[in-house]
């Protein structure tokens, strides 16, 4: 027995041959932290939705923006493909229409049932019947469509069958008299403004003058986003002042992109003009990669991919957008305002509180007062009014509640400042002459940073709540992009109808905040094992 | 005692002061007005309705005449629904609003005591891990998911409960259940987390021990000596709690179309619709504040090492 | 101040054994503690922090929190029933009202949120079912008197953070034998006191406990309280009973070299010579989790043997009581033996 203990010779033994295990904090509380299941689960969805946050761009996912007007309110589906559902969709209009003109023969107690389905507003309860009900009845020869229905259906199968989209990646100008070929992307405005007129044929003048309005009114309709109802004289004084500060460089390259933009476009159109009379003649195979020319001079890296051969998880939202893309990158919206949100206002409260406790006297009675006050205000109010007044917009979104939410932490770090500054180490440190930087430094800052992490930790699932309520209200992120509250603020509206609206972005969301409140609680456990089960 | 209030009662003028200040300049301070949606108004009408509500005059002016008004306790007349004033609004929301808020707060306070007190008692029990289970979905599930989830389910699948409105649309008590509930519960869960932690605390100290020492039975030890230490954390946690359901009721009334207070807050935000804006934010500042003021007498009235100075 | 052999037992504790299971191991706070309580005795309980006195009374009450903690065996007999075998009902019938306890920290034992009279009226009316509430009153307020509170009649209306922490400690010691106790189990109760305060309380204790024929037992740290008040002594190291004697016995003839050790380590003004250090037992007690076999006090032991560090001593009794567990009173023939034992299980591991 004793031999086997005095084998572990590196750890300290105290007489008895016991080992004495020297713990640093952090050490006892990364230990503790493991054997807390529930927090690590919760550690590890953290993490694996900051991943995906982080990584979104990379994802094989259909971009978060795309607006399909065909695909709208597809229903999540893994096994069917978007032109399916719609010709699904479909049918169950018409087999309903059916039913109600009288073609679609049902029993007594089945039309009963559609009427009470009717008053009792489940629709997609009657749809699905009379889908069910139409296949049945067509497959065994009961029932055919009237000649309208069945061109409605057929124009649509053809339309699924061939639509297809095009996307340009790079175009190449290869210029004529010297032979060299150069990414047009990366070539001047001026070059690029040149080549464009030749390919339309007309004068470089006009396409100047045409870009430089688009620019223009461009702005003016993201002044008119961000702060509107003003009067137009003041939009026009506000806009001759955005142009000045953009200075020539800045309206150069907006006018790039701009061109850029056009000249795709037009390769794009002429594509889908090949294309077209390729897949009717039943040539192509999707998806498909090819190199185009057009006027000689330009060579455009082509990809095109059948429009209606997506698949939707997570179903669409009411403008044909991927939900699934969507709900992660309203996840990285959200998470990153919890993070910085949190980041920033831990900070304004470190640096106030420390002021307060550590400097005391007048300064620290009104900074408590200004937190009293504040805390005694319904500021979430405030917030409302600031963001429906100020504009909607993610910055806006972002000081309204950075400018709130620093109250806790003040009066925290204030509080244990003002305790830190008393306690006998402080005091033994500082009759050994230690400086104020340091006492500050070796001893406060890191004595208050557990109480501090733990904090932040069960702060940042606040932050993203306060965030999506006021994107839930429609104050807060604007489409096309989305957070979490936007989602579910949208899906609110026709939930019976579209219950995957609501439902994936509210258990995304609740997912994180679970796993987020499970590891701030497991890390406050850990961390301070006295304060079990505290809020 | 009467001194005290009367010094608390003093002290809310400056905040109340401040709330004013604030959000009068803030609503004026941004660019555009109440007036500039109606682009297509002749310059002389528009003279005429800024000259009728005074906009045309120095901020200073208009902010002193405000003050002036509310001192007299008249809100202003409306910027949008243009017959009516502030007052008329906010006496038709501001009931309905109280009596969703105090049903929350009622259900909240009720639940959250017995479920965090069962749940300290019986640690480590399936008692415990199903209230605690319970309360860390409502911290963790906001409220404006909560609300719609309980209304899809419990109102148009199940059909036990209308989907909206309130007591008007004839449906009586039965309009109330749902917001009331759905705005309780992230409090709820707050209050029985709190309640459960600061109970196992309150059992766990040395006077406790001398209640158990002198033979005394754990229900009376809990009743009659653990159980007013332990709701101390609760009472100071109301503060934040009406602050949080008067915002949270915000939501809840947008959700089941309760024609309160908060529904207003919102549109007249859109609206610019300054002076009721302004009234709003003042009507749920001396709610808020009054609040705060009851919950510091009670806290003081329980805790008698506290004394009013 | 000497034992009289003939007085009824009132309390006996015979190899108590409780343990804390914790995240590191079993704590055995309490291993094996014997001893016995006569009517109208005091016995002192010494030891330093940790040793498990205090863990040996709440055992003895039932107060052990449980979980983690848990009396694994021994037997406490009341008037001659085992009170561990008794059911909470019945153990709630003799908290407080044969045997009550006062703490260590008056500031904190008292329930802050209820008057003194409450407090005092509730613990006489939850044993005595048939006295009313004035007559309670009457009787808690003369309790004060007793103790020694100042206009008791108004002063019990008040809360306790209105008293000071010697007034609270006689307010606990009122409360605790209001009920006529007949023992009285003092957990350290003058340590968060001021010196001068300490010698009044215990002064009381020594009085109250007498006039009433309550046998006290005293836990404490401070073998000068032991000395002034105690009948009989046991000294506790490591959750076990090292020495035991009389007063008089222990002080004039310390058997164990811990108690030994602890005697010369309280300073004194008549024997110890100018310039002579303080003595002072060199070490820490031992972490009890996962103790070896072996003597607990082996390591700061100056008398230590090859023994010593392989097996448990044996009490001895040295006479008139006086037992203590060292093997420096064993006979060679059992030193063998147990040395033996030892050398055979290190080898089976």
């Amino acid at each position: 027995m004793f031999l086997k203990r005095n084998k572990n010779t590196n750890a300290a033994l105290n007489e008895f041959a016991q080992v004495v295990e020297g713990n640093s904090l952090g050490k006892d509380a990364w230990r503790r932290l493991k054997k807390n299941k529930m927090a690590v689960v919760g550690m590890i969805i953290v993490i694996v939705y900051s991943l995906l946050a982080a990584t979104a761009m990379f994802l094989p996912i259909y971009p978060y923006d795309q607006i399909i007007l065909d695909h709208q309110h597809l229903r999540p589906s893994f096994s069917k493909t978007a032109g399916e559902l719609m010709m699904e969709t479909r049918l169950e209009d018409l087999y309903f229409k059916a039913w109600r003109a009288g073609s679609l023969v049902v029993t007594e107690e089945q039309s009963a049932q559609i009427r009470k389905w009717i008053a009792d507003n489940e629709t997609n309860k009657v749809w699905d019947f009379c889908y069910t009900e139409g296949e049945r009845q067509r497959e065994a020869g009961l029932f055919t469509f009237n000649s309208t229905d069945q061109r409605t259906i057929d124009r649509l199968q053809e339309k699924i069958d061939t639509e297809f989209l095009i996307s340009v990646d790079t175009i190449i100008y290869t210029d004529l008299e010297s032979g060299k070929a150069k990414n047009l992307a990366k070539m001047e405005f001026k070059e690029i403004e040149s080549i464009y007129a030749n390919l339309l044929k007309v004068d470089i003048a006009v396409i100047e003058k045409q870009t430089l309005d688009e620019i223009s009114n461009q702005v003016l309709n993201t002044l008119k986003a961000a702060t509107p109802g003003l009067t137009n004289e003041e939009y026009a004084l506000n806009l001759e002042m955005e142009m000045d500060a953009l200075g020539e460089k800045g309206i150069a390259s907006m006018a790039k992109t701009n061109l850029l933009g056009k000249v795709k476009t037009t390769i794009t159109r002429s594509a889908e003009r090949d294309l077209r009379s390729e897949i009717r003649s039943g040539a192509v195979e999707f998806p498909l990669n090819r190199e185009i020319t057009v006027n000689e001079v330009l060579t455009a890296k082509v990809s095109a991919t059948k429009k209606h051969e997506r698949q939707y998880f997570l179903g669409t939202d009411y403008s044909g957008r991927d939900m699934l893309s969507r709900i992660i990158y309203g996840g990285q919206v959200s998470i990153a305002i919890g993070l910085v949100g949190t980041l920033t206002s831990v900070l304004i409260g470190i640096v106030l509180g420390a002021i307060a406790g550590y400097a005391g006297g007048k300064i620290d009675f009104f900074l408590m007062r200004f937190v009293d006050i504040m805390y005694g205000l319904p500021y979430m109010l405030l917030v409302i009014i600031f963001m429906a007044i100020f504009g909607r917009n993610i910055m806006n979104l972002f000081v309204a509640l950075a400018m709130v939410s620093w109250l806790t932490v003040a009066r925290m770090v204030r509080g244990q400042v003002m305790s830190l500054k008393n306690s006998e180490y402080v005091e033994a440190a500082r009759s050994m002459g230690a400086s104020t930087g340091r006492i500050i430094f070796r001893h406060m800052v890191p004595n208050s940073l557990s109480v501090i992490i733990v904090y932040s930790t069960l702060r940042v699932p606040a932050f993203i709540m306060q965030e999506s309520f006021l994107s839930f209200l429609g104050l807060g992120v604007q489409a096309p992009y989305a957070s979490w509250g936007s989602l579910v603020g949208d899906a609110v509206n026709g939930m019976t109808l579209y219950p995957w609206k609501l439902i994936f972005p509210a258990i995304a969301m609740t997912i994180f905040l679970f796993a987020m409140n499970f590891f701030g609680d497991g890390l406050r456990d850990a961390f301070d094992p006295q304060s079990k089960n505290q809020l | 005692m009467t001194k005290y209030i009367v010094n608390r009662l003093l002290g809310m003028i400056p905040t109340l002061l401040i709330i004013i200040t604030l959000s009068f300049f803030i609503v004026r301070i941004a660019p555009g007005g109440p007036f500039a949606t109606e682009r297509n108004l002749p310059e002389v009408v528009k003279r005429n309705i800024e000259a009728k509500y005074h906009l045309n005059e120095p901020m200073i002016q208009q902010y002193g005449r405000y003050m002036f008004d509310i001192l007299r306790g008249d809100l202003g007349p409306s910027f949008k629904y243009k017959d009516y004033n502030v007052n008329y609004y906010i006496a038709n929301s501001l009931p309905k609003s109280i009596v969703l808020g105090s049903w929350a707060m009622l259900l909240a306070l009720v639940f959250g005591i017995s479920a965090g007190i069962i749940a300290a008692v019986r640690q480590n029990s399936w008692i415990d891990y199903l209230s605690m289970g319970v309360a860390v979905i409502g911290i963790s599930v906001p409220l404006f998911v909560i609300a719609p989830v309980l209304q899809l389910f419990f109102a148009m699948k199940l059909k036990w409960l209308p989907t909206s409105g309130w007591y008007t649309t004839g449906e009586g008590w039965k309009t109330v259940i749902l917001p009331a509930v759905s705005l309780s519960f992230a409090y709820f869960a707050n209050i029985a987390r709190l309640t459960r932690s600061s109970m196992l605390e309150t059992l766990r100290s040395d006077y406790i021990r001398t209640a158990k020492a002198k033979g005394m039975k754990s229900t009376t030890i809990i009743f009659k000596h653990a159980m007013k230490g332990a709701m101390l954390p609760i009472v100071s946690y109301l503060g934040p709690a009406f602050a949080g359901i008067i915002t949270g009721s915000i939501v809840v009334e947008q959700i089941f179309r309760v024609p309160g207070l908060g529904k207003f807050f919102v549109q007249s935000s859109f609206n610019r619709d300054y002076t009721l804006i302004v009234g709003v934010v003042i009507v749920y500042s001396v709610i808020l504040i009054l609040m705060n003021f009851i919950v510091d007498i009670v806290y003081a009235q329980l805790d008698p090492r506290i004394t009013y100075k | 101040m000497s034992l009289n052999p003939n007085a009824k037992v009132v309390l006996e504790v015979k190899d108590l054994k409780t343990y804390f299971k914790t995240d590191a191991g079993i704590v055995k706070a309490v291993d094996g503690v014997s001893f016995t309580v006569r009517e109208g005795e005091t016995i002192g309980i010494v030891g330093e922090s940790g040793s498990g006195k205090s863990v040996t009374n709440l055992s003895v009450m039932r107060l052990i929190p449980s979980p983690p903690g848990k009396i694994v065996g021994g037997e406490v007999l009341f008037e001659g029933e085992d009170i561990l075998k008794l059911t909470e009902k019945e153990m709630r019938e003799i908290r407080g009202n044969k045997i009550s306890m006062i703490f260590q920290d008056p500031m904190t034992s008292l329930n802050p949120f209820l008057k003194i009279s409450t407090q005092m009226v509730e613990t006489i009316r939850l044993h005595e079912k048939h006295v009313t509430k004035q007559e309670a009153l009457k009787r808690s307020i003369e309790m004060l008197k007793l103790v020694g509170i100042p206009s008791a009649e108004k002063r019990i209306q008040s809360y306790p953070h209105q008293f000071s922490g010697g007034m609270r400690q006689r307010v606990m010691i009122a409360m605790a034998l209001s009920c006529n106790a007949q023992v009285l189990v003092a957990d350290e109760p003058t340590t968060a006191l001021d010196v001068t305060i300490q010698a009044q309380i215990l002064e009381l204790i020594d009085k109250l406990s007498t006039k009433m024929g309550t046998a006290v037992i005293l836990i404490t740290h401070d073998l000068g309280v032991v000395a002034g008040m105690c009948d009989q002594v046991c000294v506790m190291y490591a959750g076990r009973v090292v020495e035991k004697a009389l007063t008089e016995d222990l002080y004039a003839r310390p058997s164990h070299p811990y108690t030994e050790g602890l005697i010369k380590s309280v300073p004194r003004m008549d024997t110890t010579k100018k310039g002579n250090r303080l003595f002072s037992i060199e070490g820490q007690p031992p972490n009890v989790i996962d103790l070896p076999p072996c003597c607990p006090f082996h390591p700061r032991c100056i008398k230590a043997m090859e023994v010593c560090r392989h097996a448990y001593p044996p009490i001895k009794d040295l006479g008139n009581g006086h037992e203590v567990a060292c093997w420096l009173y064993a006979d060679e023939a059992t030193k063998a033996k147990a040395l033996a034992e030892a050398n055979v299980e290190e080898k089976a591991t």
